[in-house]
């Protein structure tokens, strides 16, 4: 007997002495994001894994939780008139999102010589010398770099489907007169031509710590796993 | 005998009309002022269009077929069993590129943890043709491809390039016994786990994207991975 079918009538018993005894079936929806994350883990790629009732998200490879970083909040953003608030679409789950527009890299350092020189021969003659030493040639930075720039902590990527994923300390205001003051700043800069329309956005809110090291994860084809159901 | 006050003094302690009437402008003005002030904000306001959070609300679309109880009993253990089979045994390693860690697993149990050095993430561009290097330590899953004790390293052409040095053309000029340790660890792409030369800036982003321990951490890693071990970098 093939393994394949050993494996099909050991899940069919299973069900069905599920089923018979009266246990509590797995939730449904928990069922399709299990289904959903298979498929995803046979790629040795690393992807996340956002659980909103849990308010938790994983990063995982191979369905093994390498780290998590907890949420502060999870909300839907838009950029709305402040008089006049239109309700947002309910977000279907469990479902993939990949990330099509990487948050940008703009604390990367350039290291650009203006022209390239030989070898000094003096270096090639104090190291064919040393060889036979316990010398060494250290290669690499200098022993006191000067410490790599952080990326942000508030960023966006661009995911395939027409959301955006903000990447945030806190979510927008909900009291009135903070978003009162918010309309006022964002008026004024539009008034002075500054202001943007960002796509709408799934907003999480972490800390400043969380939010720069899940920075680099955030690449063009990172998989987000959204669950469904209770845990 | 009770002494009377003067009228006449205390009409003096008020204000005399002028006064009052100069007060009463200066509030008016006030509220005007800030009546002005609010109406511009409100303006401006309602030019603005600022961010707006609402709850996030989901939707589970399930069909009928998947809400079947022994339906669902059968697809969540064919799920399980597909996950079980990918899942790392035995001995694997964990990098995690932004906090400087490497962990040890063995079925999942943490083993060990050390302070690794990774990648800076600068940029190298090559004055002569634009070329760039992307000092990144890679994510995802890798293996040990090669396990190798007295490592001698082969300098490539970006580790001259950032000194300002042609890339030399005898290759004997690009061989160093020194940098990578007592031990080395491939894991292809010309990424390796190895040593370093220098130990203080261990826990910091400071390679060309290898990954560098301590040597007596090297030495542990070393004898406890073999060739095949699956290694995780995020």
């Amino acid at each position: 007997m093939s393994g394949s079918a050993r494996a099909s009538i050991f899940t069919s018993l299973l069900a069905a002495t599920a089923a018979f005894a009266g246990e509590t079936t797995p939730d449904p929806g928990r069922v399709a994001t299990l289904r959903l994350e298979a498929g995803i883990a046979q790629t040795p790629s690393v992807y996340l894994v956002l659980d909103p009732p849990r308010r938790v998200l994983e990063i995982k490879a191979r369905g093994t939780v390498l780290d998590t970083i907890d949420l502060r909040g999870i909300e839907v953003v838009t950029r709305q008139p402040l008089l006049a608030e239109r309700p947002t679409r309910p977000v279907t789950v469990p479902a993939v999102w990949r990330i099509v527009g990487e948050p940008a890299d703009d604390h990367r350092e350039l290291i650009a010589p203006v022209e390239l020189r030989p070898m000094p021969k003096e270096e090639e003659d104090e190291e064919s010398d040393g060889a036979g030493t316990t010398t060494p040639a250290p290669a690499g930075p200098t022993p006191t770099p000067t410490p790599a720039p952080e990326p942000e902590a508030t960023y966006r990527a661009h995911l395939d489907g027409g959301w955006d994923l903000l990447i945030c300390e806190q979510l927008p205001p909900r009291g009135v007169v903070e978003r009162f003051a918010a309309a006022v700043r964002d008026g004024w800069q539009r008034l002075r031509g500054e202001g943007g329309d960002d796509p709408p956005a799934i907003a999480l809110a972490m800390a400043a710590e969380d939010g720069r090291r899940l920075h680099h994860l955030l690449r063009s084809g990172t998989s987000i796993l959204v669950a469904a159901g209770a845990p | 005998m009770s002494v009377e006050p003067d009228r006449r003094e205390l009409f003096s302690a008020l204000p005399a009309p002028r006064a009052r009437r100069r007060g009463l402008v200066v509030v008016l003005s006030l509220f005007g002022l800030f009546g002005l002030a609010l109406g511009a904000a409100l303006l401006v306001a309602r030019s603005g269009r600022p961010q707006h959070g609402a709850p996030f609300v989901t939707e589970t679309a399930l069909t009928p077929d998947e809400e079947d109880p022994v339906r669902v009993a059968k697809r969540a253990a064919q799920a399980t069993t597909a996950l079980d089979r990918v899942r790392p045994r035995g001995n694997y390693l964990v990098v995690d590129s932004y906090r400087n860690r490497l962990r040890l697993y063995e079925d999942g149990a943490l083993k060990h943890e050390a302070v690794c050095s990774t990648g800076t993430g600068t940029i190298l561009r090559d004055p002569r043709n634009g070329r760039e290097w992307i000092f990144d330590t890679p994510i995802g899953e890798r293996v040990i491809e090669r396990k190798v004790k007295n490592p001698v390293w082969a300098k490539p052409d970006w580790a001259f390039i950032e000194e300002g040095y042609l890339p030399p053309s005898n290759p004997e000029e690009r061989f160093d016994p020194y940098s990578l340790g007592d031990y080395a660890l491939y894991l292809g792409n010309g990424y390796i786990i190895h040593g370093t030369l220098f130990q203080t800036l261990l826990g910091r982003r400071v390679t060309h994207g290898c990954i560098r321990l301590g040597d007596k951490d090297l030495e542990l890693i070393y004898r406890n991975v073999r060739i095949g071990t699956r290694v995780y970098l995020y």
